[in-house]
């Protein structure tokens, strides 16, 4: 296996909050045009880990390096680096439209002393996201209207297009089909393998073990705050996912199932 | 502003889907507004339908005109200034004081002579800005800073406010204001429409511009959308609130300014229902109180339907009371017409 | 947008139905239209206004149309004015509209003045808000070739062709003396006013304490001011009381000032104790006067000012000469509970409905 190096990598990361140990000796890391799902039951450390590696909190112990460099992360940096988050309420202003909500905070200012003052410049930002939709085939009728009338797994697109646009190295995802239906989710999960497709990665957290096996590269599993295995969706089942979740199977803490 | 790294595509980007715009917010309320204009010309004739009048209706809708547009960026931001009228009062207040104070010695304001009033009547003028503008300012810092609800501080800055201006006046209107000010800035015209008038149209102009192309305006927007999301990708919600109540305050002490000029004193029992008045046009005007959505024309619109409706019913004789309350009416027709409206737009 | 556009939108998301999107399309085709239509629609409203004119001209200009701004409405005094008002109209033949504002403030007033003006009267009667603030209003009306009286309040400037009103400084000077005799000449007296900068009230003040000095018994312990507020009135009384044992005599220079003074005293047990004189006769003071909370009423005669402006106005209006006296004041008639009834006291108490007075002809000339 050729030697590649991790885009973002953690290397034993412990974190507590007051007395309670939330995250144990996490060594965790992807690699560029890979899926890598992070599942576990509730409690089991999965929003905190996000959370560590997206610089939303600070850890105690461990390092993170970033395409083999340690770095300090804040909320800002993660960003400068080119790393995007899709939250679970998705982070949208419905009442904006899809060009101001992927452009949000990020928006296009005209030349000269009009983008001094301000002044956006919507047709560029138009076009950009005209292209940005057709890129990841998603179909959306007009640009122009609120994201209230939008459809759930429209608006994921965007949320998930937003990402991209601005995400050089790394998406991450947190539970992008809980709240969808079938056709919707279908729709996310292609979303998703586009993305792939391009050579950005993807760690996405989810409960939906059909979902995770069908655009998973690789599956790491969290219980109590330590990573306690790591699955191929191709060799493993669904019925070992859940084992590993829940400690049905004792394993020794980072042991690969088979 | 990084960008993308994703492989140019060869298709071409599919195009575009048939343009399907909804209505404007303010459609509905300017057919009404319209109604009203053409009912009284119908009723009324020439002593409603001519230049003066209309003149008359805008320069009165001026000061609640420019109250309801620093409302209305502050409700789009879900946030609401219950203390535009006492900032108004207080910026008139201490506006007239020192213009009185740099216009002339004591004794001779006290008989009437103004020798300073070149430079007293700029300085107070600008004084009144000036407190609009700081009040606004605190507003919004008790608010980010502080974290209290909108509500409540600006109720407490209403009172405070409201207070303050009383002890400085004593209670009774600013005597010995350069009388002056009334004739050069109050009455002036320009072109055959009155200064005032102008002043106002040109921040109703500058606060649509900002609204709809800068940046400034689609954060106003963005946070009153969704607070939590602006944050996340990054924008200083705190510092835009603060920009938000600062113009708020800013254009109630040019309303205070204004009080000034038209009628050349300042009084603390003025205006005191300015602040609903303001809420009032800004929600018929079609902008959501709770957040994200909302427009400068609709304000606009929703100023000039109480200064038109009191205009004509005065001409025709009749109680302006009522006034009162087909305006209570109109508001809640217009919120429920906005609600079903937005129901209807929406899917789910 | 045509309707072909309407259904290829609806493949897309399909869920709308045909009658949607129909009612859509006349929308927006409305809204164009209503776009390219508004300076169409100017143009129509200016000749609309041009045929309307036409229609709302009245016959023939024989009667003439008068206005009467009041101070404020639906206080008892302005609305006996407004019954004076309107006798002399009917005597005259003269046409008389009452309007006013639901507070006492002057933004309210010149907006309510400057639309009265566009109903082009021949005349307007006015109590102005605002000594300065009303100044060039009135100026505007007055070169708009309106004849324009001020009653009962004055403005800074002697613009107006004349001003009717009760002298108000002799009024305080009356009241002092009246409470001087109730309270035997000694003791604490105290002035409850309304807003600053009125100059009726500020006059009253001015008198009563100019006369009050001249008795040397009498300790005046100071003003405060209500704003109007009955309820304020109240509050500011009741803490005097506690702070003023010896306080013997109030003078409430308007009826909400008296009102609420009255309130304090009763509410502290103390009627009959404290003698309280009240400016202007309205129905609540009178009802205090019979009560005895209050003991004596300075009342003005508001149907004499409402009866004499219009007379002079349309004297003016007729000869077009100014009138001699510039000021006319009316006089003032001493309430107490013992002359209540007597017929020539009842009919300067003030109404709130004109068919409450009894017939009576004002005064030729003015009484002190």
């Amino acid at each position: 296996m050729a030697e590649r190096t991790p885009v973002l990598a953690t290397r034993g990361i412990s974190k507590w909050f007051g007395p309670v140990r939330a995250l144990t000796n996490i060594d965790f890391e992807v690699y560029p045009g890979e899926v890598v799902a992070l599942i576990g039951d509730n409690g089991a450390g999965k929003s905190t880990l996000i959370n560590v590696i997206t610089g939303v909190l600070p850890h105690e112990e461990g390092e993170i390096t970033f395409e083999g460099k340690s770095v300090n992360l804040t909320p800002q940096e993660a960003r400068r680096l080119g790393i995007e988050t899709v939250y679970q309420d998705l982070a949208i202003a419905p009442h904006l439209d899809s060009v101001a909500n992927i452009f949000l905070g990020r928006e296009y200012r005209q030349p000269g002393i009009l983008g001094k003052m301000g002044f956006l410049d919507s047709k560029q930002m138009r076009s950009d996201t005209l292209q940005q939709l057709s890129r990841l085939r998603v179909r959306i009728k007009n640009i122009d209207r609120r994201m209230t009338t939008l459809s759930g797994g429209q608006r994921q697109g965007v949320a998930v297009a937003r990402s991209v646009r601005w995400a050089s190295k790394v998406v991450i995802m947190d539970e992008p089909t809980a709240a969808l239906g079938v056709a919707q989710s279908g729709m996310v999960l292609d979303l998703i393998k586009e993305v792939r497709n391009s050579g950005i990665p993807i760690i996405f957290i989810s409960h939906n073990m059909p979902h995770v096996f069908e655009v998973a590269d690789r599956i790491e599993v969290m219980r109590l705050g330590e990573l306690v295995a790591h699955l191929d969706p191709k060799t493993n089942s669904i019925d070992d996912a859940v084992s590993a979740m829940t400690g049905s199977i004792r394993m020794p803490t980072g042991a690969t199932i088979k | 502003m990084t960008s993308s790294t994703l492989p140019e595509q060869t298709a071409a980007v599919p195009a575009e889907e048939p343009v399907e715009r909804s209505l404007p917010s303010w459609f509905y309320i300017l057919i009404v507004l319209m109604i009203m204009i053409v009912f009284f010309s119908i009723w009324h004739g020439t002593k409603f339908a001519d230049r003066t009048n209309f003149q008359n209706i805008a320069l009165d809708a001026s000061q609640l005109m420019l109250l309801a547009i620093g409302s209305t960026f502050v409700i789009i931001t879900a946030g609401i200034d219950l203390s535009v009228s006492a900032m108004l009062v207080l910026s008139a207040i201490v506006g007239g004081k020192v213009m009185v104070h740099f216009s002339g010695s004591p004794e001779q304001v006290r008989k009437y002579e103004f020798p300073d009033q070149n430079t007293g009547i700029p300085l107070g003028l600008a004084a009144a800005i000036l407190t609009g503008l700081c009040v606004g300012m605190i507003n919004g810092g008790i608010i980010t800073k502080l974290k209290l609800p909108p509500f409540i501080t600006t109720l407490g800055t209403l009172g405070i406010c409201l207070g303050l201006a009383n002890i400085l006046s004593k209670g009774s209107s600013v005597p010995y204001v350069p009388i002056d000010i009334t004739r050069e800035i109050g009455a002036r015209e320009i072109g055959g429409v009155r200064l005032l008038v102008i002043i106002s149209a040109t921040v109703v102009i500058i606060a649509a511009i900002m609204l709809r192309f800068t940046r400034f305006g689609r954060y106003t927007f963005a946070i009153g959308s969704n607070a939590t999301a602006a944050r996340r990708v990054g924008i200083n919600v705190d510092r835009h609130l603060i920009k938000v109540y600062a113009l708020s305050g800013l254009l109630a002490g040019v309303a205070g300014a204004f009080d000034l000029a038209r009628f050349g004193t300042a009084n603390a029992s003025t205006h005191s229902t300015d602040n609903l008045n303001a809420i009032s046009a800004v929600v018929i005007g079609g902008t959501s109180l709770f957040g994200g959505m909302g427009s400068i024309i609709g304000t606009v619109i929703g100023a000039f339907i109480p200064a038109t409706l009191r205009n004509g019913l005065v001409i025709g004789g009749i109680n302006p009371f009522y006034q009162q309350v087909l305006v209570g009416g109109i508001l809640l027709a217009a919120v429920y017409f906005d609600q079903r409206r937005r129901k209807a737009e929406e899917r789910m | 947008m045509t309707l072909h556009a309407d259904k290829q939108a609806r493949a897309w998301c399909g869920q709308r139905t045909m009658i949607d999107e129909e009612k859509r399309a006349v929308e927006l085709a409305l809204y164009r239209i209503t776009r390219r239509g508004l300076i169409k629609v100017g143009a129509g409203t200016a000749g609309l206004a041009v045929v309307g004119s036409r229609l709302s001209q009245s016959s023939a200009q024989e009667s003439y149309k008068i206005t009467l701004i009041q101070g404020v409405a639906g206080d008892e005094f302005y609305v006996s004015m407004g019954c004076g008002a309107q006798q002399a109209a009917t005597e005259t033949g003269s046409q008389l509209t009452i309007q006013g504002t639901e507070k006492w403030d002057a933004t309210l007033q010149i907006p309510l003045l400057n639309s009265v003006v566009q109903s082009k009267p021949d005349a307007i009667l006015i109590a102005p808000n605002d000594r300065t603030a009303l100044i060039q209003p009135i100026q505007d009306a007055l070169n708009a070739g309106i004849a324009v009286f001020t009653v009962d309040t004055l403005i800074e400037a002697d613009i107006a062709i004349a001003n009717i009103a009760s002298d108000n400084v002799l009024g305080g000077k009356m009241a002092a003396q009246e409470l001087a005799k109730l309270i035997n000449e000694t003791g604490s007296v105290y002035l409850q006013n309304t807003v600053p900068g009125a100059s009726t009230t500020d006059q009253r003040q001015q008198g009563f304490e100019e006369e009050i000095k001249n008795y040397p018994n009498i300790k005046y312990i100071g003003v405060d001011f209500n704003n109007d507020d009955p309820t304020t009135a109240a509050s500011q009384t009741a803490a005097k009381l506690q702070a003023t044992p010896d306080l013997a005599g109030i003078f409430g220079t308007n009826l909400f000032s008296a009102e609420g003074a009255a309130t304090a005293v009763k509410e502290a047990n103390k009627t009959g104790q404290i003698k309280i004189v009240g400016f202007d006769a309205g129905p609540k003071q009178v009802q205090d006067l019979r009560e005895g909370v209050v003991d004596l009423l300075i009342g003005q005669h508001p149907y004499d000012i409402g009866y004499k402006g219009v007379m002079m106005a349309v004297d003016y209006l007729k000869t077009k000469q100014a009138p001699t006296e510039k000021t006319i004041a009316t006089g003032y008639t001493v309430v107490t509970k013992d002359n209540l009834d007597d017929p020539e006291v009842k009919k300067y108490l003030y109404v709130a409905d004109c068919s409450e007075i009894p017939a009576g002809t004002p005064e030729a000339s003015p009484t002190s």
